[in-house]
């Protein structure tokens, strides 16, 4: 941006004739330090010139009565007026509130001082210093109304966000916009190599992108050096160890033997043999030891970046590495990438550029998020009394729990499951400057994703002995298989665009723009699958090492899937003056994923801002620096959770049966869903309004937004009567309402030798669904198996999505007496829990269910601090959510031997011993662990995101050594959580866009410490 | 300007690429459109029709979640033959409150059950629709159309005796007739007895499928379902016709050992009329149940035997079997049993109370899935009718319309194959299941039989209902098991299950519950 700022003022475009000659020197205001590269250029004419490096100009003008405008990055941009003098001397004052930073809008960048619709940015440098991980991490905490939550602590694993809210029962994620080109997927791209983040909240900023902008649109831009930019090479490494940062309490071997036979002889059964001496079996195994460990990481980062005259250019590679804390290397996520960015002139008028990225994923994943396969919840569910492992060294299997939770440490050493990418990147784009105002660019980018799973099954039998009868369906493979998929993904865009921008002679400025874009992407798969490998060492897993020569089943599968956009867009952005601006943006989609019927488009918006800071009321407030209010109202899209072919019913084969002796299947074909020509987008229309302030010059911004958002159109599969006997199809009849208030603090200051600045945000939204279609109903989600699978979340009309919906309780039967006596619980003793019968129709059922509990927060807040003082530096991020609800569905009470938290110990035993928890029950007649508040807990949490300690070597050290800058930092993520939830971390993100909060044995987030080192040569 | 003449072509070279490029069509799979052109896709859309037979354990529309919806929830565990076991009350407490008589609209076992039959017609309806269009051989276009008709006959007979009256529904439907209310009982047995005929007209004989194609809905399937029907009407000398012809073909004969049906080499043996095919090297798994049965997981012993323990014999079941009838042993595992090759049954094995597991669904260890989970991928096939069954409808029929020498005969036929093929000889000291002439034969001799003969095979509960006598036989039952719990059955209400509410909501009222729910 930086350079196509400058570059509009350096070329000159035809010469005027000249008859003075002003000469002058333009220095810092603070500092008095010269200033080089200061533009000066006299108003209202294209006749101009730069300072030297001693900050000397020499401007030849056309009369002595015009004014010189002064323009240089970080500085605020001054009028001087000639006035007769031969000598112009000018001192820059520094734009320390950044109002005429150029932010990266869609299509173009705008001054943040002009701005009408409501764009966050992210310091990049604020966030890369701290260590991330993934691109989508560096929003984290850092952009009001911006909620990014972990779906996994696991390496490499996604991250769900949420701009503004959940706009979609289907795809809420926002679109992420590399370069201008959207992009799937932003895994590719090394953290290091980011120059800008924008996000576009609003509909009006995001409407230029359509059909696909309802969600929100993250703008990334990429480094690309800057003309006439001295050769810089910055190189980073960082290497440092990961840690679990909690551990659940859980009974230990006696513990859990006393309440074992408590709960069998409830039952009237004897206690199990291996229980029938609870003192004996001490503390048993710590399952959670056993199961994580520390893990290291590390990362090695380069960049170089480098300027002629006529062109610029950026290198960057990485390699980053990271195991995960269970399993270690089973966990790991490697990820190297390289890429080059250059651009060049052809001549004055022509510029030329190509972008490559080539990006090298390989990723090993344990199972996670569920509740009967995942080794975090085996270890937490597995009794203490199993051993990790026998005497003679082979894995135990457990003789108390039947199904489901088998030896989680088995697990993880019998897992191969490795997923590789190799990913293509590149772009190409050329722009000609038709006339001073008139620029056309086209540019052709292509995608290619080449991603190759291979899981290996080894052959392991935890039994002793040959056909040991006591092993459980779970503890033996007896043949081992290998499962290797081939996927590629491809897509090309080729877009161009038309933009006009113009300073009119009265001082308004106008910038238009019109474009055209194609955008087509194919997906392609293989899948197959042998079974009897001649060898059990994963080094030797390949299909052809088969000895099973049986004519099988189909073990092998492909498919193919395409989908296609066209658009047309244009955007008027008009400025009056310094005081008004306003834009306006219209753009037509179609899409092939739409049904015939409603193949295109349309999604208007407009916005206006107005520049307070001139009006008089304002002006005689001298503390306050800068002031714009501004609205914005805009309709957009959502279409990128529509598949590809929904629109039509597809016959499908598969519908298979199998005849005879020998098996035999026979393949049936037919359709599973109604069709739905009238498919299409979800519509957005929001509506924003905001404040932006600057007060004692600069110090001190502040950010207010306030915004509704309504989604209609929305996705929803409605239910058709059985008697249609096929599956509904999705219609566009559902709608839901996200608004909120949006708040961001920065301060900045510095005294002495200290400098420190300190940023905070906080988002508080709502959410609620206005319509679910008409017959539409509540849709359930969320099944515990813990509670017998039945469902947790509910959405309905006038309630947030994906609410926690169950029994309320209401304390323990302290007497049996008590308990007969309520005949809404027939099967109810002493020690069970109270149900409360909501509709008190002296029966507990179905109809007594009630929102329970709200995962979404009342708010969320990131704190952000800075201080320098001489050569150190630290910073601390703090992130935290407060209000939501958590549901927890970690233990499985339905296999009523697993292992239970510690506050099971505190069961009720007699009367008047506890109104919290029940009594431990083998048969559970009453039901005490359905689906009901006692699992809802609050997840608010407070966390110490990243501390960091940095030192740069003293200046004069730095040029002995020849090198620009060399700093050492050490830094810990995840510092320390506050929190009062149970479980391993409250951060849960979402399993779909309808189970949020939902803890089925989440793999938490692990604390990290790193030490690096950052050098600019 | 020439510049600016050049820039303007490429807008127009642009915009007349459109409208093609926004047109795709999928590739995996056909649209309706282009599909039911040959004869293959004919075979295809008829084998559709059986898929569904296979889905004992499926989603329902517009909620995530699997709900079983097996035959013998409701032949069996609403029956006083069985109780349903399973980890506690609490393991689908819905089907508990069925058991009981305590249940409601709302149970989702109810709902599958009635997507499922609906889902199952649906394809029917489709083959009938879309295959008589296909140029193909006549006499293998109708025999397709005959094994979809039989295949809708058998979805609208479970739907009739669930339920009563349903919504009949015989071709695919557009979307403004989604909305149907109900037809009366008789009208949905009318259409039952018109597929049935055309089955029986145009299907062919077992003895003509080669054996690759056993499985597939016979002549026979549609005599024994016919015979059934008529059965369930009343309708008794129809009832005599159609299993006299039947047995009178001479294409089914009785395995000459009783307890070798129930094995994996009995599967589709002699006697087998129409059987639900299942096996195990499928690949299913709990998303996508593909061509195994849960049966086997959730009939089987928990504890060491890693099953769920549903489907518990009773004690009353055990008390009904004559002395010395061998085919209790064949039926259920008694403590100290050896349950196959997994091991003895004791209390402390399974870790529960209970005395008596089912063994006609039980699998061995060895005839496991050979990949992937194996309780997805049961192998046993759902014996649905068997040649015995239709043999005491036989008898039934004889005693009904005064042919009491030849109901005899028929139920000898099968006491026969139970003592081991041996007629009954009074002098013996083991002698068992004695012989009941033409004079002394009653009714309840013959519903004694069935009950002993077809036990855990998803009968009871819709015998009794038939023979009017559910209310007598499930009160006693209620008050025995249930003490002083003031259960009771309802007579004239509980001989049918509620219309699923969801249902009724969805049909917009349309359809009208049955009475006392």
């Amino acid at each position: 941006m930086r350079f196509l700022l400058l570059l509009g003022w350096m070329i000159p475009f035809g010469i005027f004739a000249q008859s003075t000659a002003i000469t002058g020197k333009v220095t810092d205001a603070d500092d008095g330090i010269a200033l080089p590269g200061v533009s000066v250029v006299e108003k209202g004419t294209y006749n101009g010139t730069v300072t030297d490096l001693d900050g000397n100009y020499t401007l030849m003008v056309s009369s002595s009565e015009a004014t010189l405008t002064f323009t240089y990055i970080g500085y605020k941009t001054t009028n001087v007026a000639i006035a007769g003098k031969s000598n112009v001397d000018h001192a820059l004052a520094a734009d320390i509130a950044g109002l005429e930073e150029a932010i990266v809008i869609g299509y173009g960048n705008q001054q943040r001082s002009k701005i009408s619709g409501a764009v966050g940015t992210i310091d990049i440098k604020d966030a890369t210093s701290v260590p991330v991980l993934r691109t989508e991490q560096a929003l984290q905490g850092r952009a009001a109304g911006v909620q990014v939550t972990q779906n996994s602590g696991q390496p490499g694993s996604t991250q769900s966000i949420r701009i503004r809210g959940t706009g979609s029962l289907n795809n809420a994620e926002p679109l992420w916009v590399v370069d201008g080109i959207p992009s799937g997927g932003i895994d590719y791209l090394n953290p290091s190599d980011i120059e800008s983040i924008s996000v576009l909240k609003d509909a009006a900023s995001a409407a230029i992108y359509g059909a696909r902008g309802g969600n929100g649109v993250i703008l990334v831009t990429t480094k690309k050096g800057a003309k006439g930019q001295p050769a810089q090479v910055t190189y980073d490494t960082y290497y440092g160890f990961q840690e679990p940062w909690k551990k659940i309490g859980l009974l230990n071997a006696e513990e859990y033997a006393i309440l074992m036979n408590e709960s069998r002889a409830a039952a009237g059964l004897v206690p199990l043999s291996q229980l029938a001496d609870p003192t004996s079996l001490g503390e048993g195994t710590d399952w959670q030891d056993a199961l994580f460990e520390r893990a290291p990481m590390v990362n090695h980062s380069f960049n170089f970046t480098k300027g002629t005259a006529t062109s610029s250019t950026a290198i960057g590679g990485s390699h980053f590495a990271q195991d995960g804390i269970i399993g270690g290397e089973k966990g790991r996520f490697e990820r190297t990438t390289f890429r080059v960015s250059t651009q060049q002139d052809a001549g004055d008028r022509f510029r030329i550029g190509q972008t490559v990225n080539f990006t090298h994923i390989s990723r090993n994943a344990l199972a996670e998020n569920n509740e009967f396969a995942t080794p975090v919840v085996r270890a937490l569910n597995m009794d203490p009394v199993t051993p990790v492992s026998r005497p003679d060294g082979s894995y135990a299997y457990t003789e108390l729990i039947g199904s489901d939770i088998a030896n989680p440490i088995n697990q993880v050493a019998t897992t191969y499951d490795n997923w590789m990418t190799n990913r293509f990147v590149g772009n190409l784009f050329g722009e000609y400057d038709l006339l001073k105002e008139l620029k056309f660019r086209s540019s052709v980018n292509i995608d290619l994703s080449l991603g190759s799973q291979k899981i290996f099954l080894p052959q392991y039998d935890l039994g002793v002995g040959e056909n040991d009868p006591n092993r459980p369906a779970y503890e033996w493979r007896e043949v081992n298989g290998l499962i290797r998929n081939e996927n590629k993904w491809s897509n090309w865009q080729w877009e161009n665009t038309l933009q006009y921008d113009k300073d009119l002679k009265n001082g308004d400025r106008i910038q238009t723009i019109l474009g055209y874009s194609a955008l087509y992407g194919n997906y392609q798969n293989i899948g197959t699958y042998r079974d009897s490998l001649n060898s059990n060492d994963p080094e030797l897993a390949f299909l052809d090492n088969s000895l099973n020569f049986n004519e099988q089943a189909p073990n092998a599968s492909g498919g193919f899937g395409e989908s296609s956009y066209l658009s047309t867009f244009a955007r008027v952005q008009y400025e009056l003056g310094d005081r008004y601006s306003m834009s306006g943006t219209v753009r037509r989609d179609g899409s092939s994923k739409f049904g015939a019927n409603n193949r295109y488009g349309i999604f208007p918006s407009l916005s206006a801002a107005w520049n307070l800071t001139e009006i008089p009321w304002v002006v005689e407030k001298d503390w306050i620096e800068f002031a714009k209010v501004r609205a914005s109202w805009g309709r957009n899209g959502n279409a990128d959770g529509i598949g590809n072919f929904d629109f039509t019913s597809v016959v499908f084969n598969g519908q298979n049966y199998t005849f005879g002796p020998d098996q035999q299947q026979v393949n049936g074909a037919g359709p599973v869903t109604t069709s739905n020509p009238d498919l299409k987008w979800e519509t957005v229309d929001q509506f924003n309004a905001g404040l932006d302030v600057d007060l004692y010059r600069g110090r001190f911004n502040i950010v207010l937004d306030y915004f509704v958002k309504n989604t209609n159109d929305m996705l929803a599969v409605v239910p058709v009567p059985g008697v249609v006997g096929f599956l509904p199809a999705a219609t566009n009849v559902a709608s839901a309402r996200n608004k909120g208030l949006e708040l961001a603090l920065t301060y900045r200051g510095e005294k002495g030798d200290w400098d420190y600045d300190i940023t905070g945000n906080l988002s508080v939204i709502r959410n609620e669904v206005t319509g679910l279609g008409e017959g539409g109903q509540p849709i359930n989600t969320g099944g515990i198996f813990g509670a017998g699978n039945d469902f947790s979340a509910y959405t309905d009309i006038g309630l947030p999505m994906a609410v926690f919906y169950g029994y309320e309780t209401a304390g323990i039967f302290q007497t049996d007496e008590e308990a007969t006596a309520n005949t809404a619980q027939p099967e109810a003793q002493a020690g069970d829990v109270i149900f409360v019968d909501q509709n008190e129709d002296g029966v507990l059922d179905e109809n007594d269910k009630t929102v329970i509990g709200n995962p979404h927060p009342d708010f969320t807040f990131g704190v952000t601090a800075n201080v320098k003082w001489k050569n150190f530096d630290a910073s601390i991020f703090i992130q935290g959510s407060q209000g939501n609800d958590l549901f927890n569905g970690i233990f499985r009470y339905d296999l009523n031997t697993t292992n239970l938290p510690v506050s099971a110990l505190e069961r009720w035993t007699g009367e008047g011993s506890t109104n919290e928890h029940p009594r431990i029950t083998h048969t559970d007649a009453n039901q005490n662990n359905r689906v009901s508040d006692r699992f809802v807990e609050d997840g608010s949490f407070v966390r110490i995101k990243n501390l960091q300690i940095g030192y740069t070597l003293p200046q004069s050290l730095q040029d002995k050594l020849d090198i620009g800058k060399c700093r050492f930092y050490v830094s810990a993520s995840n510092l320390l959580t506050f929190t009062n939830y149970s479980g391993l971390d409250p951060e849960i993100g979402s399993r779909g866009t309808l189970e949020i909060g939902i803890d089925r044995g989440f793999y938490p987030v692990a604390r990290n410490f790193i030490a690096g080192i950052n050098v600019t040569f | 300007m020439k510049r600016i003449l050049l820039l303007l072509l490429i807008p127009a070279v642009l915009v007349s690429c459109k409208q093609e490029f926004l047109e795709r069509t999928p590739v995996v799979g056909s649209t309706e459109a282009n599909f039911y052109k040959t004869p293959e896709d004919a075979l295809s859309a008829t084998i559709a029709c059986y898929n569904t037979l296979q889905q004992e354990v499926t989603n329902i529309q517009g909620s995530s979640g699997l709900k079983p919806h097996f035959r013998w929830f409701f032949g069996d565990i609403i029956s006083d033959d069985t109780d349903k076991g399973g980890s506690g009350d609490g393991d689908d407490p819905q089907l508990y409150d069925y058991e009981r008589f305590q249940g409601n609209s709302a149970g989702q076992m109810l709902l599958v059950e009635w997507q499922v039959a609906y889902r199952g017609i649906a394809y029917c309806n489709l083959a009938l629709q879309k295959i008589p269009e296909i140029d193909m051989d006549a006499d293998v276009r109708d025999a397709y159309l005959g094994e979809a008709r039989f295949i809708r006959a058998y979805w609208y007979f479970n739907l009739v005796k669930t339920f009563g009256g349903v919504p009949l529904v015989t071709e695919p439907l557009a979307s403004t007739q989604y909305q149907q209310a109900r037809a009366s009982s008789d009208e949905v047995y009318t259409l039952i007895k018109e597929d049935l005929e055309f089955a029986i007209e145009f299907l062919p004989p077992r003895s003509s499928y080669s054996l690759n194609a056993l499985g597939r809905a016979t002549r026979g399937s549609a005599q024994g379902l016919m015979t059934k029907v008529h059965a369930f009407l009343g309708e008794w000398e129809a009832c005599y016709q159609v299993s006299a012809d039947l047995v009178g073909e001479g294409e089914y004969s009785l395995d000459p050992e009783y307890a070798n049906i129930f094995t994996e080499l009995g599967e589709n043996g002699p006697g087998s009329i129409w059987e639900i095919q299942y096996m195990n090297a499928s690949g299913g798994n709990w998303g996508q149940q593909l061509e195994g049965t849960f049966t086997n997981v959730f009939q089987r012993a928990r504890g060491q035997f890693n099953g769920y323990g549903f489907n518990l014999p009773t004690q009353d079941l055990v008390n009904a079997f004559e002395e010395g009838d061998p085919r209790l042993a064949a039926t259920l595992f008694s403590e100290g049993d050896v349950m196959g090759d997994r091991g003895v049954f004791t209390i402390d094995a399974t870790g529960f109370p209970h005395l008596y597991y089912p063994k006609k669904y039980f699998n061995n260890a060895a005839e496991e899935a050979p990949f992937g989970d194996p309780n997805p991928n049961g192998h046993t096939n759902d014996r649905v009718i068997r040649l015995s069954d239709v043999l005491l409808f036989h008898a039934e029929a004889c005693f009904n319309t005064g042919r009491t020498e030849e109901a005899s005969a028929a139920l000898e036929a099968v006491r026969f194959r139970a003592r081991g093929n041996v007629s009954y000889n009074p002098m013996s000291p083991d002698a068992v299941l004695p012989f009941i002439s033409g004079g002394d034969i009653t009714l309840e001799d013959i519903w004694h039989e069935r009950r002993v003969e077809l036990a855990l095979e998803g009968h009871r509960f819709f015998d009794l209902v038939r023979q009017d006598r559910a209310a007598e036989v499930m009160q006693a039952h209620l008050d025995e098991h249930f003490p002083n719990s003031g259960y009771s059955f309802s007579a004239g209400v509980n001989e049918l299950f509620p219309i699923p509410s969801n249902e009724i909501t969805l049909s917009g009222g349309l359809i009208s519950q049955n009475p006392g729910y």
